[in-house]
């Protein structure tokens, strides 16, 4: 390993500590009106991106509070775990780790919300009780100033061609998530994995070219806009696009040869201690008015697919062929098996030559 | 006797009907169900093992290490159930669970060892799962053995096909027994409808009339009306017998009695001796006289009781003018008051009556018989000076009153005196004795008025003079109507 690499993956270790640090955070929104109800909402979500939600939920509910505790998605989920065996005390949990919602529902933790009629497409919610409520692409993002605009590549297969063809330029310049400590990172190589055989070629190819490897979309887009990075691969679209929107000088590029959607999702927990006002934030979530809110605010991209001005790519219809949404529904139990995601993770280790623990927190 | 008050033959047939169809439905619907279910069932059941072989197929060994790796592909198939939970476990042959959820195995309890895959019910966490089982020999782990895998899945999604196919099934049943039912019903009031066109035949036919019935009728009531021909048969040919009987009873036994009568008279005309054993014949022989004359005219009226009785029961209505009528009897009676005894002399008869006929529906004998024998009482036990027959038409019925200036019937005894034998006794004793006890007059009189559909009454009128009134239903109007 270079010198150079090693001091990379220093400030990579500075960058998750800084991440660590920030985990379990609260927000509290107080209620407009007078506060009948407190709602306490756990989610795995940047606060920056619901805090507009929030507010304009609030609008139409002046008399509910609400406390929000932001966690990184694998202390959520812990945390649910032990939530759903005992007292809970929790109204809604969200996260983009849909996977892990997933199971979390399945071993009986979620309320029936009634709200199984939405306009939504079918894959984004479960059993009425799991529902998905953004529409993000995995993009590729490049900066402006590192790449070259004729070094823009769209699809995976061109991806390794650039880098084969001048493995120097890029080498330690290119950033993705670390799967063993990123539920979306995760998420994203599964089902990246079950796409097709390029995966295991990109993969090999940011192994070749010592990709960077992170815990968090934001300590990566941050590492772009700086120009420490010059290629994200497999990024959460809407964060992309949030950073373009705040100046930075980004490139979001939505895969042509297919593009992985992911839908954030929430659920009630069985037991709630306020599941009326719970259950109103989410149908307020899958509503038009919180729908247009979201993409105006926080996840720029919907479920018509529409193209968006700061992204490069397709628009992705609902019949469109590239669009591969990672479907809410118990094909993420696959994902959340241990066996699999031994076997998952060793490959990715293989192929990307990272060291076991790179991923340490 | 005829138990009217029985249930209807149609709803008899028609509650049968019904019965036996919602016990079939309910028996159908019970094994609709039944099969909806195992259709269900065994729709979900094949994913279930296709995804439990799947899983059992991911084993695998790597440097002797049994290794566990569910593809998409299964829960893509268990997905095929959208909205069900999944539970899994994959276990060695040591039992140590691979991978899933470690304690499935423990909870449910089917064995696929034989076939290779079995399915069974049970419960994983307090939840009713559908379980299905797979196992699969590994031949190259450091303990070779099998390796089975245990799947369970919640039940909403065949319970919903069960219940959509049953809602189906049901729905279908329901038009068809509703089609059916129908069908009874109409051929129910098909297979009745012959023997309502008896009944209607029957109605619609003058009472009197008993010739067979000439209708076109099923096999199956046949029996029916042939028993019914043969009833009227059978009282047609009775009545005629009586009726003969009476025509030879009125001659046979008149006949007699008129010699009888005639026999006494000259006998006791012949009588012109004297002394006291003359005066005791003569006196017997007055005796005679008189009842002889009683007994002729109570024959008399007893065959006529029985003419009018037969006549009224069996000769069709025909229109008759009641001031014809009345004029008639009052001819028969001037002729018969000459030289009788019993009506005073100088009587003054009258009639009075429109002068256009007053058409009665009804059987001119018998009314002429009746109003006979009110002028005949009339004549014995009322009439002073005058005996009077008014007719009017009142609109709708005719009425025929027999009018005298004498004493009436009192009210107390006018509902009697209409019964057979039961004359006034006050009419009775007040005539010349041998009048006793007589009296069928008005009861025959009321006989008539009665199988005619009218009334008779005793009216005292504002003069004081008494009226027995007979109002009689009218023609139909043929004459105005042609």
């Amino acid at each position: 390993m270079s010198a150079s690499a090693r001091l990379a993956l220093l400030v990579l270790a500075l960058l998750l500590g800084t991440g660590a640090a920030r985990a379990i955070e609260t927000h509290r929104f107080p209620a407009p009106g007078s506060a009948a109800v407190t709602l306490s909402l756990h989610a795995a979500t940047d606060i920056a991106a619901m805090r507009p939600l929030i507010e304009d939920f609030q609008a139409t509910r002046p008399d509910v509070a609400i406390v929000y505790t932001e966690y990184v998605t694998a202390e959520l989920f812990e945390r649910m775990r032990v939530a759903c065996e005992g007292a809970g005390g929790v109204d809604l949990v969200l996260s983009s780790s849909v996977d892990q919602l997933l199971k979390l529902v399945n071993d009986g933790c979620a309320e029936k919300l009634g709200l199984a009629t939405t306009g939504l497409p079918r894959w984004t919610r479960w059993r009425d009780e799991l529902f998905g409520f953004t529409f993000e692409p995995a993009v590729i993002v490049y900066n402006r100033d590192a790449v070259r605009p004729e070094d823009v590549r769209r699809t995976r297969a061109e991806l390794i061609d650039l880098l084969r063809a001048d493995p120097e330029r890029y080498a330690g310049r290119i950033g993705t998530y670390d799967v063993t400590s990123s539920g979306i990172g995760y998420l994203f190589s599964a089902y990246d994995a079950r796409a097709g055989a390029v995966f295991g070629r990109v993969m090999e190819a940011l192994g070749r070219a010592r990709v960077v490897l992170s815990c968090c979309t934001t300590d990566i887009l941050d590492a772009l806009a700086a120009g420490r990075l010059a290629i994200g691969y497999n990024l959460l679209g809407s964060y992309a696009v949030a950073a373009v929107r705040a100046g930075a000088p980004l490139r979001v590029v939505i895969p042509r040869d297919y593009t992985l959607v992911l839908s954030r999702a929430i659920f009630v927990p069985k037991r709630a201690p306020h599941a009326e006002a719970a259950r109103a934030f989410v149908a307020y979530l899958l509503s038009a008015r919180g729908q247009a809110r979201a993409r105006e605010t926080s996840f720029a991209f919907g479920f018509d697919g529409n193209t968006v001005p700061e992204a490069d790519g397709p628009a992705l219809p609902p019949a469109s062929a590239i669009l591969r949404p990672i479907e809410i529904s118990p094909e993420l139990l696959a994902i959340q098996d241990r066996a699999k995601r031994a076997r998952l993770l060793g490959d990715w280790r293989s192929a990307v030559g990272a060291p076991v623990d790179a991923g340490a927190r | 006797m005829i138990a009217s008050g029985g249930l209807s033959l149609y709803r008899r047939v028609t509650g049968l009907v019904a019965a036996v169809m919602a016990v079939t439905g309910i028996g159908l619907g019970v094994v609709a169900a039944s099969y909806a279910r195992g259709a269900a069932d065994d729709a979900y059941d094949r994913l279930m093992v296709a995804a439990a072989l799947q899983i059992a197929e991911s084993v695998y060994t790597q440097d002797g290490r049994l290794l566990a790796d569910p593809p998409f592909s299964a829960f893509e198939t268990l997905a095929l159930a959208p909205d069900d939970r999944v539970f899994y476990a994959v276990a060695g042959p040591d039992g140590a669970v691979l991978t899933g959820y470690d304690d499935l195995p423990g909870a449910v309890r089917v064995d696929p060892a034989g076939a290779g895959s079995a399915v069974g019910n049970g419960t994983f966490r307090g939840v009713p799962v559908r379980v299905a089982a797979a196992r699969r020999y590994i031949p190259d782990a450091a303990t070779p053995g099998w390796v089975r895998v245990a799947l369970a899945q919640t039940n909403e999604a065949r319970g919903a096909l069960a219940r959509d196919l049953t809602v189906k099934a049901l729905a279908l049943l329901a038009v068809m027994m509703l089609l059916g039912f129908l069908a009874a019903l109409v051929a129910v009031r098909l297979a009745l409808a012959p023997l309502a066109r008896v009944e209607r035949t029957m109605c619609e036919r003058d009472p009197k009339d008993l010739a067979p019935l000439a209708i076109e009728t099923p096999r199956e009531i046949g029996a029916l009306v042939g028993a019914i021909n043969g009833f009227t048969t059978r009282l047609s040919r009775h009545q005629a017998v009586l009726q003969r009987f009476v025509a030879e009873a009125s001659h046979q036994i008149r006949t007699p009695l008129a010699a009888l009568s005639s026999q006494v008279e000259m006998l006791a005309w012949s009588e012109t001796g004297t002394g006291p054993e003359a005066e005791e014949r003569r006196a017997r022989l007055t005796r005679i006289r008189a009842r002889t004359r009683e007994l002729a005219r109570l024959t008399n009226q007893l065959l006529d009781h029985a003419m009018v009785s037969h006549r009224i029961e069996s000769v069709p209505f025909s229109p008759v003018d009641l001031s014809e009528l009345g004029r008639q009897v009052l001819r028969d009676a001037a002729s018969s008051a000459v030289g009788s005894l019993s009506a005073p002399p100088d009587l003054d008869l009258a009639f009075e009556g429109p002068e256009a006929p007053v058409m009665v529906l009804g059987d001119a004998i018998s009314l002429r018989e009746a109003l006979g024998n009110l002028v005949g009482n009339a004549l014995k036990h009322g009439a002073r000076a005058r005996l009077e027959i008014a007719v009017r038409d009142l609109g709708g019925v005719g009425e025929i009153a027999v009018i005298d200036d004498g004493p009436g019937i009192p009210p107390e005894d006018r509902e009697r005196v209409t019964r057979p034998f039961e004359g006034g006794p006050g009419r009775g004793e007040r005539g010349e004795g041998a009048q006793k006890g007589a009296g069928l007059g008005l009861s025959i009189a009321s006989d008539v008025v009665a199988a005619h559909g009218g009334r008779l009454a005793f009216v005292t009128l504002a003069d004081g003079r008494f009226a027995v009134t007979l109002t009689i239903p009218a023609a139909a109007a043929p004459a105005r109507a042609a």
